[in-house]
């Protein structure tokens, strides 16, 4: 020992290696029971949060829960639920509406996206503040993009119809108004509000493939077009499957006709998603099993689309 | 316009014409761009701060020639229940952000540095749970917020949004993993607790991630509307992204007032509930978007 308290050196680097693997043993044979006490706070609030909301939410298809029958939490009643649905007509048109809207809005706001992904990769300056700028409308609280659209196409006062009359376009038509209109008008707000999420998922999946494919297939004579084509479209097929994935909730459409239309006029925008909302929290005495039972049913579709759509990029790659 | 810059170096003709069609072809498109996703915010900016006469002037211009905060004047004052709308949104941001930030960090410091039975296993099922789509769950947890009776309550709407971990754990483990293993050692050798060498060592180490973890949390609270809309029907305890349709779909009593008898239009009044609700995140978005972007295109969207 010297005089400060601290080892001598030579003594020090053994004793501070054998310390070291001392403990390192100890890990390996019992692990570090600290862990488990670092990690539990957060696994007991997802458990009961998120776990729990996740197995209930399957368990309860099954049953004939009713949120204003007391007791009905556990009405079992096997296959009834989807029964009903084969009769359902409301149901039925619902899912019509919403296949419409998919293929509104799911072509149109990947196209845009990449395209955008594309130029701001590409872009001989300001990549930076376009970049902040696509991401803006993605940061804003969904009531707010959805409520100042509502208010754009008010066919009063609204911004859109009254730039239309100042082009000399007399009868501009009321967007959310008339059946004809009024989905697309939905699509339109959607898809400018998140199709910056997938700009940036594009850009990310851009910045991952090697510059020097470019450069050799230059070298080779193969122009733009080509290069998009063999090159980065092929490369960007995991970016394709992760915007389908994480956008998922998109094709609902529950928010955005729950904040711009509730449905109407005549029933022309209600989405499967918002005719699940209505029927757990609006009518009769809250079917939560009947709707829980209709949202596993349009769970399962959506994971079958997004399979076939994976096995369809995959098998394009081989 | 930015297009019209020089290029350094270049003084051929050929090279100008070509360096202006490509710049052409890159800035047409994303001036378009640009406008679409700038005019109807610009349109709600500039009608907040119009009067009555301005907005129903038959030209409708998108910078308003008489700013007036009359609509501000009448949204905080006359709807009674907007600023604890506000309050409520801060209440509940604050306090997710915290738990989130605390517990994810705590946990994902775990799974990077501490081997315990299992470590490798929770945090693939953690992660995995990202991608399972939550069928039935909105019913679901309503059930569960009416048998905790925690619906209508800022401290259910806390707890459930702290809940929402994977990614955040995901992205802080990214984090502690970056962080240099010498420096946690020889700290754990001159015999400091682990609790202490994440606080003191890793934490500040792993900061941007912690930063980007904590906006992340921020804009998805405050923005959230469906969850909160379910749980909550009451004033006392709504926050103001659901709180910002009430406030728009309630008639305005624009004549009877006492004191803003003419003054204002609702539609202009609508413009200033909204800004009121999205300029907390647009601020933290303006004043953090380095960390953001950064931690966005670095590392958090590289599954």
């Amino acid at each position: 020992m010297q005089r400060d308290g601290s080892l001598p050196e030579g003594r020090s680097a053994t004793f501070r290696s054998f310390v070291k693997e001392a403990r390192g043993l100890r890990r390996e044979a019992w692990g570090n029971p600290l862990g488990y006490l670092f990690i539990a706070p957060a696994i007991a609030l997802y458990l009961l949060f998120n776990f729990w909301v996740l197995i209930r939410g399957f368990l309860m298809a099954f049953t004939n829960y009713r949120f204003l029958v007391p007791n009905s939490n556990w009405a079992w009643n096997g296959l009834r639920n989807y029964q009903l649905m084969l009769h359902d007509h409301f149901f039925g048109d619902s899912l019509i509406v919403s296949v419409k809207y998919v293929i509104m809005i799911l072509p149109t706001m990947i196209v845009i996206a990449l395209a955008v992904a594309l130029l701001l990769y590409r872009a001989p300056r300001g990549a930076g503040f376009f970049r902040w700028l696509v991401y803006l409308p993605v940061i804003l609280p969904i009531s707010v993009s959805m409520l100042l659209w509502q208010q754009l196409y008010n066919s009063q006062y609204g911004y859109i119809d009254t730039m239309l009359r100042g082009f000399g376009y007399a009868n501009p038509p009321d967007w959310l108004a008339d059946t004809h209109t009024a989905l697309a008008s939905i699509a339109v707000a959607s898809i400018w509000r998140s199709f910056g999420f997938s700009t940036l998922l594009f850009l990310v999946g851009l910045y991952g493939i090697a510059r020097d494919l470019y450069e050799a297939a230059s070298i080779d004579g193969a122009g733009g077009l080509q290069q998009l084509w063999h090159i980065t479209l092929p490369l960007l097929r995991p970016t394709f499957a992760l915007v389908l994935i994480l956008q998922i909730g998109l094709l609902y459409g529950t928010q955005e006709v729950l904040l711009l239309t509730q449905g109407g006029p005549a029933n022309s925008t209600e989405t499967v998603g918002y005719y699940i909302y209505q029927v757990a929290f609006t009518e009769g005495d809250l079917r939560l099993g009947y709707a829980a039972a209709m949202s596993l049913v349009v769970g399962l579709v959506m994971a079958v689309f997004t399979l076939a759509t994976l096995r369809f990029l995959r098998g394009e790659a081989a | 316009m930015v297009a019209s810059q020089t290029p350094r170096g270049q003084t051929q003709a050929t090279h100008y014409r070509s360096y202006y069609v490509r710049a052409t072809i890159f800035y047409v498109p994303l001036v378009i761009v640009t406008l679409t996703i700038l005019v109807p915010l610009v349109w709600m900016v500039s009608t907040s701060f119009k009067g009555r006469q301005e907005f129903y002037s038959a030209t409708a211009s998108l910078l308003p020639f008489h700013p007036t905060l009359v609509n501000y004047q009448y949204v905080l004052t006359q709807l009674g229940y907007l600023p604890i709308y506000l309050r409520n949104s801060f209440v509940v941001t604050v306090g997710a952000v915290a738990i989130v930030a605390l517990l994810s960090s705590l946990a994902a410091y775990a799974f990077a540095r501490m081997r315990f039975r299992g470590r490798d296993m929770i945090f693939l099922a953690l992660v995995l749970s990202i991608f399972i789509p939550n069928v039935g769950g909105l019913m679901s947890l309503y059930e569960l917020m009416s048998f905790l009776h925690l619906r209508n309550s800022l401290i259910g709407l806390i707890l459930y949004f702290g809940s929402a971990l994977p990614i955040p754990i995901f992205i802080m483990r990214q984090g502690f993993l970056a962080v240099p293993k010498e420096l946690e050692e020889s700290a754990l050798v001159d015999g400091a607790g682990w609790l202490r060498v994440f606080w003191s060592i890793s934490l500040p180490v792993a900061f941007n991630a912690l930063v980007l973890v904590m906006i992340l949390t921020f804009v998805g609270v405050w923005g959230d509307f469906l969850v909160t809309f379910i749980l909550v029907d009451q004033d006392a305890t709504m926050t103001i992204s659901v709180g910002a349709q009430k406030a728009l779909v309630m008639p305005y009593a624009t004549s009877i007032t006492p004191g803003f008898a003419g003054l204002f239009a609702t539609e202009a009044g609508n413009a200033a509930v909204l800004l009121l609700a999205s300029a907390p995140v647009v601020l933290v978005y303006l004043v953090l978007q380095r960390w953001f972007m950064a931690g966005l295109t670095e590392g958090a969207l590289k599954f």
